[in-house]
Protein backbone atom coordinates (compact mmCIF):
# COMPACT_ATOMS: atom_id res chain seq x y z
CA UNK A 1 0.00 0.00 0.00
CA UNK A 2 1.30 3.39 -0.64
CA UNK A 3 0.01 6.54 0.71
CA UNK A 4 0.90 9.96 0.97
CA UNK A 5 4.20 10.87 2.99
CA UNK A 6 4.14 14.87 2.49
CA UNK A 7 1.51 14.71 5.84
CA UNK A 8 3.84 17.53 8.45
CA UNK A 9 3.93 20.35 6.89
CA UNK A 10 6.61 22.46 5.27
CA UNK A 11 7.96 24.79 7.92
CA UNK A 12 7.59 22.30 10.77
CA UNK A 13 9.20 20.00 8.57
CA UNK A 14 12.31 22.05 8.10
CA UNK A 15 12.45 23.12 11.16
CA UNK A 16 12.34 19.31 12.05
CA UNK A 17 15.19 18.42 10.08
CA UNK A 18 17.72 21.07 11.29
CA UNK A 19 17.49 20.13 14.71
CA UNK A 20 17.62 16.63 13.69
CA UNK A 21 20.90 17.37 11.68
CA UNK A 22 22.69 19.17 14.68
CA UNK A 23 21.64 16.50 17.18
CA UNK A 24 23.52 14.36 14.72
CA UNK A 25 26.47 16.36 14.62
CA UNK A 26 27.13 17.01 18.29
CA UNK A 27 27.13 13.12 18.58
CA UNK A 28 29.29 11.98 16.07
CA UNK A 29 31.60 15.05 17.09
CA UNK A 30 31.47 13.18 20.76
CA UNK A 31 31.96 9.72 18.80
CA UNK A 32 35.35 11.01 17.06
CA UNK A 33 36.58 12.75 20.30
CA UNK A 34 36.07 9.25 22.58
CA UNK A 35 38.21 7.64 19.72
CA UNK A 36 40.44 10.50 19.66
CA UNK A 37 41.02 10.37 23.89
CA UNK A 38 41.42 6.37 22.86
CA UNK A 39 44.40 7.13 21.11
CA UNK A 40 45.29 10.13 23.32
CA UNK A 41 45.52 7.17 26.17
CA UNK A 42 47.30 4.72 24.29
CA UNK A 43 50.34 7.11 22.78
CA UNK A 44 50.35 8.53 26.74
CA UNK A 45 50.69 5.22 28.38
CA UNK A 46 54.01 4.33 26.03
CA UNK A 47 57.08 3.66 27.70
CA UNK A 48 58.61 6.86 26.02
CA UNK A 49 57.67 9.88 24.56
CA UNK A 50 56.75 9.98 21.24
CA UNK A 51 59.00 11.92 18.91
CA UNK A 52 57.89 11.79 14.91
CA UNK A 53 61.17 13.57 13.78
CA UNK A 54 62.55 10.57 12.46
CA UNK A 55 59.92 10.00 10.57
CA UNK A 56 59.24 13.55 9.27
CA UNK A 57 62.89 13.05 8.15
CA UNK A 58 61.80 10.12 5.72
CA UNK A 59 58.94 12.06 4.58
CA UNK A 60 59.84 11.67 0.84
CA UNK A 61 59.71 7.90 1.44
CA UNK A 62 56.25 8.07 3.20
CA UNK A 63 54.98 10.23 0.64
CA UNK A 64 56.08 7.45 -2.13
CA UNK A 65 54.85 5.02 -0.56
CA UNK A 66 51.42 6.59 -0.35
CA UNK A 67 51.33 7.33 -3.75
CA UNK A 68 52.01 3.45 -4.51
CA UNK A 69 49.26 2.04 -2.39
CA UNK A 70 46.86 4.77 -4.92
CA UNK A 71 48.05 3.51 -6.97
CA UNK A 72 48.20 -0.36 -7.00
CA UNK A 73 44.85 -0.19 -5.16
CA UNK A 74 43.60 2.10 -8.74
CA UNK A 75 45.13 -0.63 -11.02
CA UNK A 76 43.58 -3.34 -8.79
CA UNK A 77 40.22 -1.68 -8.91
CA UNK A 78 40.19 -0.74 -12.87
CA UNK A 79 41.48 -4.38 -13.50
CA UNK A 80 39.02 -6.23 -11.48
CA UNK A 81 36.24 -3.91 -12.79
CA UNK A 82 37.11 -5.57 -16.24
CA UNK A 83 37.64 -8.20 -15.56
CA UNK A 84 34.30 -8.83 -13.02
CA UNK A 85 32.16 -7.50 -15.61
CA UNK A 86 33.96 -10.10 -18.34
CA UNK A 87 33.00 -12.75 -16.21
CA UNK A 88 29.27 -11.14 -15.51
CA UNK A 89 29.00 -11.62 -19.39
CA UNK A 90 30.30 -15.34 -18.99
CA UNK A 91 28.08 -16.02 -15.89
CA UNK A 92 24.99 -15.03 -18.13
CA UNK A 93 26.62 -16.51 -21.27
CA UNK A 94 24.77 -19.24 -23.30
CA UNK A 95 27.91 -21.08 -23.10
CA UNK A 96 27.63 -23.77 -20.38
CA UNK A 97 31.11 -24.05 -20.34
CA UNK A 98 31.38 -20.49 -19.48
CA UNK A 99 28.92 -20.46 -16.46
CA UNK A 100 30.29 -23.35 -15.14
CA UNK A 101 33.64 -21.65 -15.20
CA UNK A 102 32.58 -18.41 -13.44
CA UNK A 103 30.94 -20.55 -10.60
CA UNK A 104 34.67 -23.11 -9.96
CA UNK A 105 36.11 -19.76 -10.06
CA UNK A 106 34.19 -17.85 -7.91
CA UNK A 107 33.82 -20.68 -5.18
CA UNK A 108 37.96 -20.82 -5.43
CA UNK A 109 37.79 -17.47 -4.79
CA UNK A 110 35.71 -16.61 -2.50
CA UNK A 111 37.60 -20.27 -0.35
CA UNK A 112 40.85 -18.58 -0.30
CA UNK A 113 42.36 -16.04 1.83
CA UNK A 114 44.08 -12.98 0.48
CA UNK A 115 47.45 -13.75 1.66
CA UNK A 116 47.55 -17.04 0.26
CA UNK A 117 46.33 -15.96 -3.02
CA UNK A 118 49.13 -13.07 -3.29
CA UNK A 119 51.82 -15.15 -2.37
CA UNK A 120 50.74 -18.22 -4.56
CA UNK A 121 50.69 -16.11 -7.20
CA UNK A 122 54.24 -14.06 -6.64
CA UNK A 123 55.97 -17.11 -5.87
CA UNK A 124 54.59 -20.48 -6.90
CA UNK A 125 53.21 -19.46 -10.16
CA UNK A 126 56.25 -17.18 -10.97
CA UNK A 127 57.77 -20.01 -10.78
CA UNK A 128 56.03 -22.03 -13.00
CA UNK A 129 55.91 -19.62 -15.55
CA UNK A 130 58.65 -17.07 -15.13
CA UNK A 131 56.66 -14.10 -17.10
CA UNK A 132 56.82 -11.45 -14.42
CA UNK A 133 57.90 -10.40 -11.83
CA UNK A 134 56.85 -11.24 -8.50
CA UNK A 135 55.76 -7.66 -7.56
CA UNK A 136 53.42 -7.68 -10.71
CA UNK A 137 51.88 -11.09 -10.61
CA UNK A 138 51.17 -10.27 -7.14
CA UNK A 139 49.08 -7.26 -7.92
CA UNK A 140 47.36 -9.73 -10.20
CA UNK A 141 46.62 -11.33 -7.56
CA UNK A 142 44.88 -8.83 -5.66
CA UNK A 143 42.72 -8.07 -8.93
CA UNK A 144 42.14 -11.29 -9.47
CA UNK A 145 40.63 -12.02 -5.72
CA UNK A 146 38.45 -8.72 -5.81
CA UNK A 147 36.88 -10.07 -9.51
CA UNK A 148 34.33 -12.28 -8.04
CA UNK A 149 33.41 -9.92 -5.69
CA UNK A 150 32.82 -7.06 -8.30
CA UNK A 151 31.29 -9.98 -10.91
CA UNK A 152 28.25 -9.67 -7.92
CA UNK A 153 28.28 -6.07 -8.30
CA UNK A 154 27.78 -6.50 -11.78
CA UNK A 155 24.85 -8.91 -11.06
CA UNK A 156 23.32 -6.51 -8.37
CA UNK A 157 23.00 -4.00 -10.75
CA UNK A 158 21.46 -5.29 -13.52
CA UNK A 159 19.05 -7.19 -11.82
CA UNK A 160 17.65 -4.02 -10.21
CA UNK A 161 15.90 -3.27 -13.51
CA UNK A 162 12.48 -5.55 -13.59
CA UNK A 163 11.58 -7.25 -15.88
CA UNK A 164 8.29 -5.01 -16.81
CA UNK A 165 10.56 -2.21 -17.24
CA UNK A 166 12.37 -4.17 -20.18
CA UNK A 167 8.32 -4.54 -21.78
CA UNK A 168 7.59 -1.03 -20.95
CA UNK A 169 11.31 -0.02 -23.27
CA UNK A 170 9.64 -3.15 -25.86
CA UNK A 171 6.32 -1.43 -25.92
CA UNK A 172 7.46 2.17 -26.66
CA UNK A 173 9.68 0.92 -29.30
CA UNK A 174 13.38 1.84 -28.16
CA UNK A 175 16.50 0.49 -29.84
CA UNK A 176 18.95 -1.30 -28.22
CA UNK A 177 21.24 1.27 -28.42
CA UNK A 178 18.62 3.78 -27.30
CA UNK A 179 17.79 1.31 -24.14
CA UNK A 180 21.51 1.20 -23.01
CA UNK A 181 22.05 4.92 -23.52
CA UNK A 182 19.33 6.04 -21.65
CA UNK A 183 18.25 3.74 -19.82
CA UNK A 184 20.19 0.76 -18.78
CA UNK A 185 23.52 1.91 -18.34
CA UNK A 186 22.05 5.19 -16.02
CA UNK A 187 20.09 2.89 -14.01
CA UNK A 188 23.41 0.07 -13.81
CA UNK A 189 25.67 3.04 -12.69
CA UNK A 190 23.50 4.32 -9.80
CA UNK A 191 23.27 0.94 -8.93
CA UNK A 192 26.88 0.47 -9.38
CA UNK A 193 28.61 3.39 -7.56
CA UNK A 194 28.19 2.58 -3.88
CA UNK A 195 29.33 -0.91 -3.95
CA UNK A 196 31.92 -0.20 -6.23
CA UNK A 197 33.76 2.20 -3.96
CA UNK A 198 32.65 -0.22 -1.28
CA UNK A 199 35.25 -2.71 -2.79
CA UNK A 200 37.92 -0.18 -3.45
CA UNK A 201 37.86 0.29 0.36
CA UNK A 202 38.56 -3.47 0.30
CA UNK A 203 41.01 -3.19 -2.13
CA UNK A 204 42.94 -0.45 -0.68
CA UNK A 205 43.10 -2.96 3.17
CA UNK A 206 43.98 -5.62 0.88
CA UNK A 207 46.95 -3.91 -0.61
CA UNK A 208 48.77 -3.76 2.33
CA UNK A 209 48.99 -7.44 2.19
CA UNK A 210 51.47 -6.65 -1.23
CA UNK A 211 54.12 -6.32 1.12
CA UNK A 212 55.26 -10.34 0.56
CA UNK A 213 56.07 -9.46 -2.88
CA UNK A 214 58.43 -6.57 -1.77
CA UNK A 215 55.59 -3.96 -3.17
CA UNK A 216 56.63 -0.22 -1.38
CA UNK A 217 53.34 0.42 0.16
CA UNK A 218 52.83 1.97 3.15
CA UNK A 219 52.57 -0.96 5.04
CA UNK A 220 55.82 -2.53 3.67
CA UNK A 221 57.96 1.21 4.06
CA UNK A 222 56.39 1.85 7.35
CA UNK A 223 57.15 -1.04 8.79
CA UNK A 224 60.99 -0.92 7.51
CA UNK A 225 61.21 2.76 8.86
CA UNK A 226 60.07 1.21 12.81
CA UNK A 227 62.65 -1.29 11.77
CA UNK A 228 65.03 0.95 11.05
CA UNK A 229 64.68 3.98 13.50
CA UNK A 230 63.04 1.59 16.29
CA UNK A 231 60.71 3.90 16.47
CA UNK A 232 57.30 1.41 16.04
CA UNK A 233 54.75 3.39 17.77
CA UNK A 234 55.18 6.43 15.88
CA UNK A 235 55.19 4.36 12.40
CA UNK A 236 52.37 2.20 13.28
CA UNK A 237 50.10 5.63 14.21
CA UNK A 238 51.30 7.15 11.11
CA UNK A 239 50.88 3.93 8.81
CA UNK A 240 46.70 3.69 10.37
CA UNK A 241 46.52 7.50 9.72
CA UNK A 242 47.52 7.17 6.20
CA UNK A 243 44.72 4.16 5.31
CA UNK A 244 42.16 6.10 7.32
CA UNK A 245 43.04 9.45 4.83
CA UNK A 246 42.26 7.33 2.15
CA UNK A 247 39.17 5.49 3.69
CA UNK A 248 37.57 7.19 5.48
CA UNK A 249 36.51 10.29 2.91
CA UNK A 250 35.89 7.02 0.25
CA UNK A 251 33.28 6.04 3.29
CA UNK A 252 31.58 9.20 3.40
CA UNK A 253 31.54 9.47 -0.35
CA UNK A 254 29.81 5.97 -0.59
CA UNK A 255 27.26 6.97 1.74
CA UNK A 256 26.48 10.02 -0.23
CA UNK A 257 26.20 8.06 -3.51
CA UNK A 258 23.83 5.74 -1.95
CA UNK A 259 21.65 8.58 -0.68
CA UNK A 260 21.76 10.34 -3.91
CA UNK A 261 20.85 7.49 -5.92
CA UNK A 262 18.59 4.99 -4.27
CA UNK A 263 15.53 4.12 -6.46
CA UNK B 1 -13.54 0.21 -31.34
CA UNK B 2 -13.22 -3.11 -32.98
CA UNK B 3 -11.72 -6.17 -31.25
CA UNK B 4 -11.73 -9.52 -33.40
CA UNK B 5 -10.31 -12.84 -31.49
CA UNK B 6 -10.22 -16.32 -33.12
CA UNK B 7 -8.64 -19.28 -31.55
CA UNK B 8 -6.56 -17.25 -29.13
CA UNK B 9 -4.58 -19.35 -26.96
CA UNK B 10 -1.52 -18.84 -24.44
CA UNK B 11 0.79 -20.49 -22.40
CA UNK B 12 3.94 -20.09 -20.51
CA UNK B 13 4.85 -23.42 -18.48
CA UNK B 14 1.00 -23.83 -17.91
CA UNK B 15 -1.87 -23.07 -20.37
CA UNK B 16 -3.31 -19.78 -19.04
CA UNK B 17 -5.64 -18.97 -21.73
CA UNK B 18 -7.61 -21.35 -23.36
CA UNK B 19 -9.38 -21.23 -26.89
CA UNK B 20 -10.87 -17.95 -26.76
CA UNK B 21 -12.77 -16.72 -29.56
CA UNK B 22 -15.22 -13.33 -29.70
CA UNK B 23 -16.21 -10.42 -31.37
CA UNK B 24 -16.76 -6.54 -30.28
CA UNK B 25 -17.94 -4.11 -32.28
CA UNK B 26 -18.34 -0.32 -31.87
CA UNK B 27 -17.69 -0.53 -27.77
CA UNK B 28 -15.52 2.07 -26.06
CA UNK B 29 -14.66 1.13 -22.91
CA UNK B 30 -14.72 -2.71 -22.17
CA UNK B 31 -13.86 -3.97 -18.60
CA UNK B 32 -12.39 -7.15 -17.71
CA UNK B 33 -13.40 -9.10 -14.51
CA UNK B 34 -12.02 -12.09 -12.56
CA UNK B 35 -10.32 -13.77 -9.45
CA UNK B 36 -6.80 -13.02 -9.77
CA UNK B 37 -4.77 -15.43 -12.26
CA UNK B 38 -8.02 -15.83 -14.24
CA UNK B 39 -6.22 -14.58 -16.87
CA UNK B 40 -7.43 -10.96 -17.72
CA UNK B 41 -3.77 -9.47 -17.34
CA UNK B 42 -2.31 -12.27 -19.79
CA UNK B 43 -5.38 -10.68 -21.94
CA UNK B 44 -4.72 -7.60 -22.10
CA UNK B 45 -0.81 -8.18 -22.38
CA UNK B 46 -2.25 -9.76 -25.86
CA UNK B 47 -3.84 -7.20 -26.92
CA UNK B 48 -1.38 -4.82 -26.36
CA UNK B 49 1.30 -6.77 -28.15
CA UNK B 50 3.76 -6.45 -25.28
CA UNK B 51 3.47 -10.79 -25.36
CA UNK B 52 3.15 -12.80 -28.42
CA UNK B 53 0.08 -15.92 -27.82
CA UNK B 54 0.90 -18.88 -28.83
CA UNK B 55 -1.95 -19.77 -31.23
CA UNK B 56 -4.67 -17.74 -32.71
CA UNK B 57 -5.28 -14.46 -34.10
CA UNK B 58 -5.99 -11.00 -32.48
CA UNK B 59 -7.16 -8.11 -34.13
CA UNK B 60 -7.62 -5.01 -32.68
CA UNK B 61 -9.42 -1.87 -35.29
CA UNK B 62 -9.00 -4.48 -38.21
CA UNK B 63 -4.96 -4.12 -37.33
CA UNK B 64 -3.46 -7.69 -36.55
CA UNK B 65 -1.28 -7.51 -33.29
CA UNK B 66 1.34 -9.25 -34.36
CA UNK B 67 2.33 -6.38 -37.10
CA UNK B 68 5.46 -4.92 -36.23
CA UNK B 69 3.84 -1.44 -36.20
CA UNK B 70 1.27 -2.06 -33.72
CA UNK B 71 2.62 -1.47 -30.68
CA UNK B 72 3.63 2.15 -31.33
CA UNK B 73 -0.27 2.75 -31.88
CA UNK B 74 -1.33 1.33 -28.38
CA UNK B 75 -1.08 2.88 -24.89
CA UNK B 76 0.12 0.93 -21.48
CA UNK B 77 -0.67 1.43 -18.07
CA UNK B 78 1.25 -0.85 -15.65
CA UNK B 79 -0.04 -2.59 -12.36
CA UNK B 80 2.28 -0.39 -10.77
CA UNK B 81 3.13 2.63 -12.36
CA UNK B 82 6.22 1.35 -13.98
CA UNK B 83 8.21 4.54 -14.92
CA UNK B 84 11.78 5.07 -15.65
CA UNK B 85 12.81 5.38 -11.68
CA UNK B 86 16.07 7.78 -12.70
CA UNK B 87 13.97 9.98 -14.96
CA UNK B 88 11.56 12.77 -13.40
CA UNK B 89 7.86 12.62 -14.92
CA UNK B 90 8.49 14.80 -17.69
CA UNK B 91 11.61 13.51 -19.30
CA UNK B 92 9.48 9.70 -18.62
CA UNK B 93 7.43 10.90 -21.33
CA UNK B 94 9.80 13.32 -23.44
CA UNK B 95 12.50 10.52 -23.80
CA UNK B 96 9.86 8.47 -25.52
CA UNK B 97 8.85 11.11 -27.71
CA UNK B 98 12.01 12.19 -28.37
CA UNK B 99 13.20 8.97 -29.08
CA UNK B 100 11.18 7.00 -30.63
CA UNK B 101 8.53 9.48 -31.99
CA UNK B 102 11.00 11.55 -33.77
CA UNK B 103 9.24 14.91 -31.51
CA UNK B 104 11.36 17.62 -31.69
CA UNK B 105 12.48 18.84 -28.29
CA UNK B 106 10.52 21.71 -27.46
CA UNK B 107 7.28 19.98 -29.23
CA UNK B 108 8.08 16.96 -26.61
CA UNK B 109 7.95 18.70 -23.60
CA UNK B 110 5.04 20.86 -24.41
CA UNK B 111 3.04 17.43 -25.22
CA UNK B 112 4.33 16.44 -21.59
CA UNK B 113 3.61 19.31 -19.99
CA UNK B 114 0.07 19.40 -21.33
CA UNK B 115 -0.74 15.65 -20.13
CA UNK B 116 0.40 16.55 -16.97
CA UNK B 117 -1.14 19.18 -16.49
CA UNK B 118 -3.84 17.49 -17.40
CA UNK B 119 -3.68 14.83 -14.62
CA UNK B 120 -3.03 17.68 -12.39
CA UNK B 121 0.47 16.81 -11.96
CA UNK B 122 1.94 20.30 -13.45
CA UNK B 123 3.89 20.74 -10.04
CA UNK B 124 5.57 17.48 -9.95
CA UNK B 125 6.61 17.18 -12.87
CA UNK B 126 10.19 17.84 -12.32
CA UNK B 127 10.46 15.20 -9.96
CA UNK B 128 11.72 11.71 -9.94
CA UNK B 129 8.79 8.84 -9.56
CA UNK B 130 10.39 8.02 -5.93
CA UNK B 131 9.48 11.79 -4.59
CA UNK B 132 5.52 11.41 -5.94
CA UNK B 133 2.71 9.00 -3.74
CA UNK B 134 1.87 5.91 -5.63
CA UNK B 135 -0.87 7.72 -6.91
CA UNK B 136 0.43 10.65 -8.39
CA UNK B 137 3.02 8.14 -10.01
CA UNK B 138 0.30 5.96 -11.81
CA UNK B 139 -1.15 9.14 -12.82
CA UNK B 140 2.11 10.17 -14.43
CA UNK B 141 1.69 7.08 -15.86
CA UNK B 142 -1.67 7.30 -17.41
CA UNK B 143 -0.40 10.84 -19.00
CA UNK B 144 2.22 8.56 -20.20
CA UNK B 145 0.27 6.66 -22.08
CA UNK B 146 -2.31 9.80 -23.28
CA UNK B 147 1.41 11.41 -24.16
CA UNK B 148 2.06 8.89 -27.38
CA UNK B 149 -2.07 9.72 -28.62
CA UNK B 150 -2.45 6.12 -28.76
CA UNK B 151 -5.54 4.57 -30.50
CA UNK B 152 -6.74 2.25 -27.18
CA UNK B 153 -5.24 2.69 -24.34
CA UNK B 154 -4.57 -0.85 -21.80
CA UNK B 155 -5.19 -0.49 -18.43
CA UNK B 156 -3.89 -3.62 -16.38
CA UNK B 157 -5.39 -3.04 -12.68
CA UNK B 158 -3.89 0.50 -12.38
CA UNK B 159 -4.95 0.63 -8.79
CA UNK B 160 -4.32 -2.84 -7.57
CA UNK B 161 -1.55 -1.65 -5.16
CA UNK B 162 -2.85 1.57 -3.94
CA UNK B 163 -5.30 2.13 -0.74
CA UNK B 164 -8.57 3.27 -1.18
CA UNK B 165 -8.04 7.08 -1.52
CA UNK B 166 -5.27 7.18 -4.03
CA UNK B 167 -7.48 4.34 -5.98
CA UNK B 168 -10.70 6.92 -6.11
CA UNK B 169 -7.44 9.27 -7.60
CA UNK B 170 -6.46 7.14 -10.10
CA UNK B 171 -9.86 6.05 -11.48
CA UNK B 172 -11.05 10.01 -11.69
CA UNK B 173 -8.07 10.19 -13.79
CA UNK B 174 -8.91 6.75 -15.77
CA UNK B 175 -12.39 8.81 -16.55
CA UNK B 176 -10.61 11.94 -18.00
CA UNK B 177 -9.38 9.42 -20.57
CA UNK B 178 -12.69 9.41 -21.66
CA UNK B 179 -13.02 13.40 -22.42
CA UNK B 180 -9.83 12.51 -24.46
CA UNK B 181 -11.67 10.95 -26.94
CA UNK B 182 -9.98 6.92 -25.96
CA UNK B 183 -10.66 4.15 -26.26
CA UNK B 184 -10.14 1.64 -23.70
CA UNK B 185 -9.53 -1.77 -22.43
CA UNK B 186 -9.05 -2.19 -18.75
CA UNK B 187 -8.67 -5.24 -15.75
CA UNK B 188 -9.91 -4.18 -12.52
CA UNK B 189 -11.52 -5.30 -9.37
CA UNK B 190 -13.13 -2.06 -8.46
CA UNK B 191 -17.07 -3.32 -9.42
CA UNK B 192 -18.54 -0.42 -8.70
CA UNK B 193 -16.27 2.02 -11.20
CA UNK B 194 -16.82 -0.99 -14.00
CA UNK B 195 -20.82 0.19 -13.40
CA UNK B 196 -20.63 3.76 -13.97
CA UNK B 197 -18.28 3.69 -16.73
CA UNK B 198 -17.42 0.81 -18.60
CA UNK B 199 -19.74 0.32 -21.26
CA UNK B 200 -18.72 -3.45 -22.37
CA UNK B 201 -18.26 -6.67 -19.27
CA UNK B 202 -15.66 -9.64 -20.12
CA UNK B 203 -15.84 -12.37 -16.95
CA UNK B 204 -13.41 -14.24 -17.57
CA UNK B 205 -12.07 -17.56 -15.00
CA UNK B 206 -9.49 -20.30 -15.81
CA UNK B 207 -8.41 -18.68 -18.20
CA UNK B 208 -11.61 -18.63 -20.41
CA UNK B 209 -14.76 -15.82 -21.37
CA UNK B 210 -17.13 -17.35 -18.93
CA UNK B 211 -19.70 -13.80 -19.73
CA UNK B 212 -19.66 -11.14 -21.37
CA UNK B 213 -22.44 -8.33 -22.40
CA UNK B 214 -23.26 -4.94 -21.00
CA UNK B 215 -22.48 -3.74 -17.49
CA UNK B 216 -26.32 -4.98 -16.45
CA UNK B 217 -25.04 -8.96 -16.79
CA UNK B 218 -23.01 -8.25 -13.57
CA UNK B 219 -27.03 -7.41 -11.68
CA UNK B 220 -27.66 -10.69 -12.92
CA UNK B 221 -25.04 -13.22 -13.85
CA UNK B 222 -26.15 -16.08 -15.95
CA UNK B 223 -23.88 -18.90 -14.81
CA UNK B 224 -22.88 -20.10 -11.28
CA UNK B 225 -19.57 -18.82 -11.52
CA UNK B 226 -20.15 -15.40 -11.80
CA UNK B 227 -22.67 -15.05 -9.59
CA UNK B 228 -19.97 -16.40 -7.23
CA UNK B 229 -17.35 -13.57 -8.07
CA UNK B 230 -20.16 -10.99 -8.16
CA UNK B 231 -21.37 -12.34 -4.27
CA UNK B 232 -17.58 -12.43 -3.64
CA UNK B 233 -16.68 -8.63 -4.47
CA UNK B 234 -19.67 -6.86 -3.01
Amino acid sequence: MKTDKNTLTPRLKKKTVTIERLHAIVNYALAILTFLGLGAIIALRQQRALDFSQIWSRLPIVQNAFITTVTVSFIALVGSVILGLVFYFFSISRVRYLRAFTDVFTEIIFGTPLLVMIFMMGYVFRASFNIASSETLGLVGLTVYITPYMTNVFRAAFSSIPDSQFQAMDLFGFTTYQRYRYLIIPQVIRALTAPLMNNFSLIIKGSALLHIVGTEEVYNELFAISSNTGRTIEAFFVMWLLYLIITLPLSRLIKFAEKRWST
Amino acid sequence: MKIDIQGLRHEYDIEVLKDLTIQLENVSSIALIGVSGSGKSTLLRLLSGIETPSAGTVKVNDTDIRERTYKRRVGFVFQDHNLFPHLTLERNITLILEETRKTPKEKARAIAQKNLEALQLGDQMHKLPKHVSGGQAQRASIARALALDPDVIFLDEPTASLDPVLTHEVLMAVKKLRDFGKEFVFATHVISFVKDFADYVIFMENGAIVEHGPPSIMDAPSTASMRAYMDKVH
